[in-house]
């Protein structure tokens, strides 16, 4: 049987292919991933994109969530002001209201009250970096103002009913503000605003009309606690907001496994393939040596 | 009646045959490497015996010529694994250097720059960061960036796939004036070798013409078909006439559509040509399918992230107060008029992030509904029936597979090319160790003959002398 003289070059064609595999495998060690183009893993990538999509998504909930924490703690704190401003104005009204106190200390009262009045008002007018957090979608004006043309005085809502949610990575909606007049103008007795200004014109006169100013303060324990139901769904969302961004950061670190080994090479049996491939570029260099010695040839042989 | 003189003339003939013999070797052996060149054997003839008074007498050998080993079916068959090879191995580098503009984003942040899939990703963020403040001028900006990002990505991409796909146009112009030069040496040598070899082997031509053969082989698809007085007729693969005999037409290109076309004569065969085989075939398979396809898969994701996105931010209420009109649009990106080129021309153009509609109709500006809209975009079905991420993914594992797919298909036929070659170097190749039997064979055959002619000549001063041994030595 004939055989292929050439075949050494058939030989330094296998000696580039481990000299290439040997490339590709160094490549892979020192840039540390495993998949450097498409058609090495078509489906690994493919899986990438979806994986850096869902960490890049939840990386920025995360970065949201901390954002909208102050602002949720901002309208927190100031609901806790005005409970507490509510609470003085009651005590104040109930000590008016037992009758032992003289014309110009029911004034005082007035307009200690009408001061509490002013104080809750700011508080509604709450403002973080620069919006209203009170005023529903109406942020950029202060939506409280009162009137002081009747008696008594009437505060007045510019802000709208809008409500903004925050959407979290798996579609859980989580609400990120209460409009400023279901907390401060709720219908009948359960408005802040209306009770107050009623107690600073039973007040205003220096005479307490008692039936009506105890049916006013009355009013104002109710506004009173309305104002501490609304300050639940506050808490409520801080509650969630912290809960779904230490979900979304757990889910995120378990994603950034999944990615580092499905991209990420293998030191260890790139380590190995590596020695393999050395391994046969010497002995394939070996056999190619001691073909292309020339002592192989008959030629060699014959007599000089 | 046989003579001392018929007896020396038969051994100067053979004296005559080794050395035309070794001739023969000596030309195996400093042809060795020379490319197409087929081993040749000496041809050795008995001559005619002549009878004399009814008994015949035997008058030595004659070499007459050489005989090159050659096997045209398997060089045939060579031939076509070699057009199969060449063009998945031209497409192979063309798909190489396409996919080099989408290599995998590792994760790492300096990796993500350029690359397509984490800027959607960012894109649809920037709106869901919008969503917690949608009135910070900050991360209005920052969608304005992203959406920069994200276009300056996909226009970088186009462009790239433009310029690649011109190269190949460039590439394959390149080889028509190859495939000429080839078949107008086809050509000729077809002339010569009727005239000189009708009926035989024509040895030296002959391994010319199959070297040019496998060269043209190498870049576009032929079928060969052997005419009379051992002629040769070259068609493309499919039936597209390029040499007849002594005849050859000319490739030639003119400009189609944007793109280089290629004629025999007044007939258009760049289709036949693109799955014909040969570099060729792989340059115009890149230019003409690849390329495009990816293309258009980014046409469609830039084409749908543009308009879907400046529907939504029409649909919103902007930081001033303003929603998107017929006559003043809010648009963000440049608005395509059509799918084909949306990625090339995919800009923004919206400078003042405060035209950024994150409220909802009619909302006040702290609504941030629209902008909720806008980062659920991400999450629905916008491109084609799916999410701009999904899109993506299986975009890159789309071209992913088609890569790999050629890939193996490449080594498959380079693996079939090289067992093909290895069988006809066996047949053809010249065997040096070989060489030096046959060398070593006729060597001694001629040391034989010599020797005999000495004999002769004591045997014919014998016969002079007459058994005198000084007038004749």
């Amino acid at each position: 049987m004939r055989v292929d003289p050439y075949y050494v070059t058939n030989l330094v064609g296998s000696l580039d292919q481990a000299q290439a595999s040997e490339q590709q495998l160094s490549s892979e060690l020192s840039s540390g991933a495993r998949v450097t183009s498409l058609s090495q893993d078509p489906v690994g990538s493919g899986e990438n994109v979806l994986l850096l999509n869902q960490i890049q998504q939840d990386d920025s909930f995360t970065q949201s969530s901390s954002l909208v924490t102050g602002q949720l703690q901002v309208a927190d704190s100031a609901l806790g002001s005005v409970v507490s401003q509510l609470t003085q104005a009651i005590s104040l009204a109930t000590s008016a209201n037992n009758g032992t106190m003289n014309s110009s200390d029911v004034k005082s009262i007035s307009n200690q009250i009408s001061g509490i009045l002013d104080e809750v008002q700011s508080l509604a007018n709450t403002s973080y970096q620069g919006q209203y957090i009170f005023a529903g979608g109406q942020t950029s004006t202060a939506p409280f103002a009162t009137s002081t043309a009747t008696s008594p005085a009437v505060t007045t809502y510019s802000g709208d009913e809008d409500v903004n949610n925050l959407q979290t990575p798996n579609g859980q909606k989580i609400q990120l503000n209460v409009p400023g007049d279901q907390i401060f103008m709720g219908s009948g007795s359960n408005s802040v605003f209306g009770a107050l200004n009623s107690l600073i014109a039973d007040y205003s006169s220096g005479t307490v009309d008692t039936n009506q100013a105890v049916s006013d303060t009355e009013a104002l324990g109710t506004a009173l606690n309305y104002v501490s139901q609304q300050r639940v769904t506050i808490d409520n969302s801080i509650t969630q907001v912290t809960a779904a961004s230490d979900a979304v950061t757990s889910v995120q670190t378990q994603l950034t496994t999944a990615q580092t080994n499905l991209m990420q090479a293998d030191v260890a049996t790139v380590s190995t393939q590596l020695s393999l491939s050395e391994t046969q570029q010497t002995a394939l260099e070996d056999v190619i040596a001691q073909l292309n010695s020339t002592s192989n040839d008959l030629f060699s042989k014959l007599p000089e | 009646m046989g003579t001392i003189n018929s007896a020396l003339s038969i051994m100067s003939q053979a004296l005559d045959a080794d050395q035309e013999a070794l001739n023969v070797v000596a030309n195996n052996v400093a042809n060795a490497n020379t490319p197409g060149y087929t081993e040749e054997t000496p041809n050795w003839q008995e001559n005619q015996p002549i009878s004399i008074g009814g008994v015949s007498y035997g008058q030595g050998a004659a070499e007459t010529g050489a005989t090159s080993a050659r096997d045209r079916v398997l060089e045939s068959r060579l031939d076509q694994q070699q057009q199969l090879a060449s063009a998945s191995g031209s497409r192979l580098t063309a798909l190489d250097t396409l996919q080099a503009l989408f290599t995998p984003d590792s994760g790492s942040s300096s990796s993500t720059a350029g690359d397509i899939g984490s800027d959607i990703t960012s894109f649809f963020d920037s709106f869901s960061s919008l969503e917690a403040t949608p009135t910070s001028n900050s991360l209005r900006q920052g969608v304005l960036t992203a959406a920069k990002a994200l276009a300056g990505d996909i226009s970088n991409a186009a462009a790239s796939l433009n310029s690649q796909r011109s190269a190949l146009d460039q590439e394959a112009t390149g080889v028509t004036s190859q495939v000429n030069s080839l078949s107008s040496a086809i050509a000729q040598l077809n002339q010569q070798i009727q005239t000189t070899s009708p009926d035989a082997d024509a040895g030296t031509l002959e391994d010319q013409r199959q070297e040019d053969l496998s060269q043209l082989s190498q870049l576009i698809g032929i079928n060969q078909i052997t005419t009379q007085n051992n002629g040769l007729e070259i068609t493309t693969t499919s039936g597209q006439l390029l040499v007849s005999e002594g005849m050859n037409y000319q490739l030639t290109t003119g400009m189609v559509n944007g793109v280089t076309d290629f004629f025999v004569g007044n007939t258009d065969i760049t289709s036949q040509l693109t799955s014909g085989g040969g570099s060729l075939g792989g340059y115009l398979t890149a230019r003409d399918q690849d390329i495009p396809g990816a293309l258009t898969s980014l046409d469609q994701l830039a084409y749908s992230i543009s308009t879907t996105v400046n529907a939504q931010n029409n649909a919103g209420t902007d930081y001033d107060g303003a929603t998107g009109t017929a006559a003043n649009p809010l648009n963000i990106f440049s608005e395509p008029t059509a799918v084909a080129g949306s990625a090339a021309s995919m800009s923004v153009v919206m400078t003042d992030p405060n035209q950024i509609a994150a409220a909802g109709a009619g909302d006040g500006t702290g609504d941030n509904s629209n902008a909720a809209a806008m980062a659920k975009l991400a999450s629905q079905s916008i491109v084609n029936g799916q999410t701009p991420t999904n899109y993506y993914s299986n975009f890159v594992t789309t071209l992913g597979s088609t890569v790999s797919s050629v890939q193996t298909e490449n080594t498959a036929q380079n693996a079939s090319v090289t067992q093909l070659q290895t069988q006809n170097n066996a047949l053809s190749g010249v065997n040096l160790n070989d060489e030096a039997s046959s060398m070593t064979t006729f060597e001694r055959s001629y040391e034989a003959a010599s020797q005999v002619f000495t004999m002769l000549n004591t045997i014919m001063a014998s016969a002079l002398n007459l058994g005198d041994q000084t007038t004749v030595s």
